[in-house]
């Protein structure tokens, strides 16, 4: 589904992306790991092109998302992407946020996409707060929504940026929990993550990122119980430790 | 200049006497007539200034090289000068420059605009910067195209953000009106010194031309403490 070739990102002089090569298959749950800094949003916004990859390519479905001729918006409305702060629309309230998006691009009918929106809150666990404006909701509540409003797209990828690194502790659960429903739905799914607990159960496949490169891949089991690279064993340890 | 007030209150059968209200007669369809025109002039400086300012300030922040220049220098020419200056130029000048005629009243909506536009420029500007990356980066990755992430996204919590500047910059073009009675532009303020040059009633021709300002400024004050208050209702702050 998602095949990524010798992709690089360099801002300005820093190599931020040096040659990252993954493939994604459709249903997978793929974690990407690691120490901040070391690449891993900007390789998931490169994805739906919120970055301009410096080279390489990134094939979609056989179509190169990196190139000019691709249709971008098309591109975002089959890849959605759910943010570490959430970035839901602050003056509209939860269903207006949940339909905002598929009745301005798919011509849906208003009736449609409130039906479509309530559907969807209620599958996060929500259709009591559907009139609720986001500020009157906790950090937890408004990551589902941005998953609800994500999914009103009905996208074939769901780019999950640090979902839940910007949650009080106790809230973490509640978000975690909606993705393993939606990994169990047969989504496919690339997070950025640091809840290895979730990586460790839900993922496929779980990638270590460091210093803008893939160091290692594979099984949960594999990469948590018996890393073959030392930077994997450190960072691992690390965050173990906590 | 209070106790001149108390004096033309107390003396009675002279020439200035606030009591006798004669004059008023006079007075009063005058302003209402000066009255007229600023309001005139008013309305379309906001409409025409907010519409200049919204495209100024749209392109101050965005990538757009050249036009972005062009608004600068815009905004550099209209901040750098006065607005009397200003007047005297396109009353004087620019018509001998152009080789066209414009009608006083035609140069003042044209000034009022062109001035109150630059500064709404600034206030577009900084509102659609203070809306957090994030939002147009929502609307993106939902599959709107740019121009409806403006409009759906970024617009409404920038308006919302940007309205107490915006009604006070509204504030400012009713009472920038009245200095273009230095281009004899019949307004308000034109008229109440006309009268009072003629009449020698000054004190109370500038208390009531005060006071014709004052109403329509507190209604202009009233009218935003009501949109303000509609536009917060159920949301606390606009920083997401």
């Amino acid at each position: 589904m998602l095949d990524v070739k010798h992709l690089v990102k360099s801002f300005d002089e820093l190599d931020v992306l040096k040659d990252i090569n993954l493939h994604v298959d459709e249903g997978e749950v793929v974690c990407i790991i690691g120490p901040s800094g070391s690449g891993k949003s900007t390789f998931l916004r490169c994805i739906n092109r919120l970055e301009t990859p410096s080279g390489g390519t990134i094939l979609y479905q056989g179509r190169d998302v990196t190139s000019s001729g691709m249709d971008i918006r098309q591109l975002r409305e089959e890849v959605g992407m759910v943010f570490q702060h959430f970035n839901l629309f602050p003056l509209k309230t939860v269903l207006e946020n949940v339909m905002l998006a598929p009745v301005l691009t798919k011509s849906r009918s208003k009736t449609e996409a409130r039906k479509f929106a309530l559907e969807l809150l209620e599958k996060v666990g929500l259709s009591d707060k559907a009139n609720a404006m986001p500020a009157n909701l906790s950090g937890g509540q408004q990551q589902r929504v941005a998953i609800a409003r994500a999914l009103a797209m009905q996208p074939k990828v769901l780019l999950f940026d640090e979902p839940t690194s910007a949650l009080d502790p106790e809230l973490v659960g509640e978000v975690l929990e909606v993705m393993k429903k939606l990994a169990d739905d047969g989504m496919t799914m690339l997070v950025v993550t640091h809840e290895m607990g979730f990586a460790r159960d839900v993922a496929h496949r779980v990638v270590f990122m460091d210093n803008g490169m893939i160091v290692e891949e594979g099984r949960p089991q594999d990469i948590f119980t018996d890393p073959k690279e030392e930077r994997t064993r450190v960072f691992l340890n690390r965050i173990l430790e906590n | 200049m209070f106790s001149v007030f108390l004096q033309a209150w107390s003396s009675e059968g002279e020439g200035i006497n606030f009591m006798s209200i004669a004059f008023l007669s006079v007075l009063l369809p005058m302003l209402l007539t000066g009255l007229k025109l600023t309001l005139k002039i008013a309305v379309f400086g906001i409409i025409f200034g907010f519409l200049i300012g919204s495209v100024t300030g749209y392109i101050l922040q965005s990538k757009l090289k050249i036009l972005k220049f062009i608004g600068g220098v815009y905004i550099w020419i209209i901040r750098g000068t006065p607005l009397i200056v200003q007047a005297l130029y396109t009353y004087f000048v620019i018509p001998k420059l152009l080789g066209i005629d414009m009608s006083n009243n035609t140069v003042g909506i044209l000034v009022i605009s062109l001035n109150s536009g630059a500064f709404i420029a600034e206030i577009v500007r900084g509102a659609l910067q203070s809306i957090d990356p994030g939002q147009k980066e929502a609307g993106l990755s939902l599959g709107l195209t740019p121009a409806q992430t403006m409009f759906h996204v970024i617009v409404p919590p920038a308006f919302r953000n940007m309205l107490p500047a915006l009604c006070n910059q509204f504030i400012i073009v009713v009472k920038d009106t009245a200095l273009l009675s230095i281009i004899n532009v019949n307004e308000i303020t034109h008229l109440g010194q006309n009268y009072a040059a003629l009449s020698f009633r000054t004190i109370e021709t500038y208390t009531v031309l005060a006071l014709f300002y004052l109403a329509i400024i507190s209604v202009l004050i009233i009218l935003q403490k009501n949109v303000e208050k509609r536009l917060t209702l159920g949301v606390k702050k606009c920083s997401m």
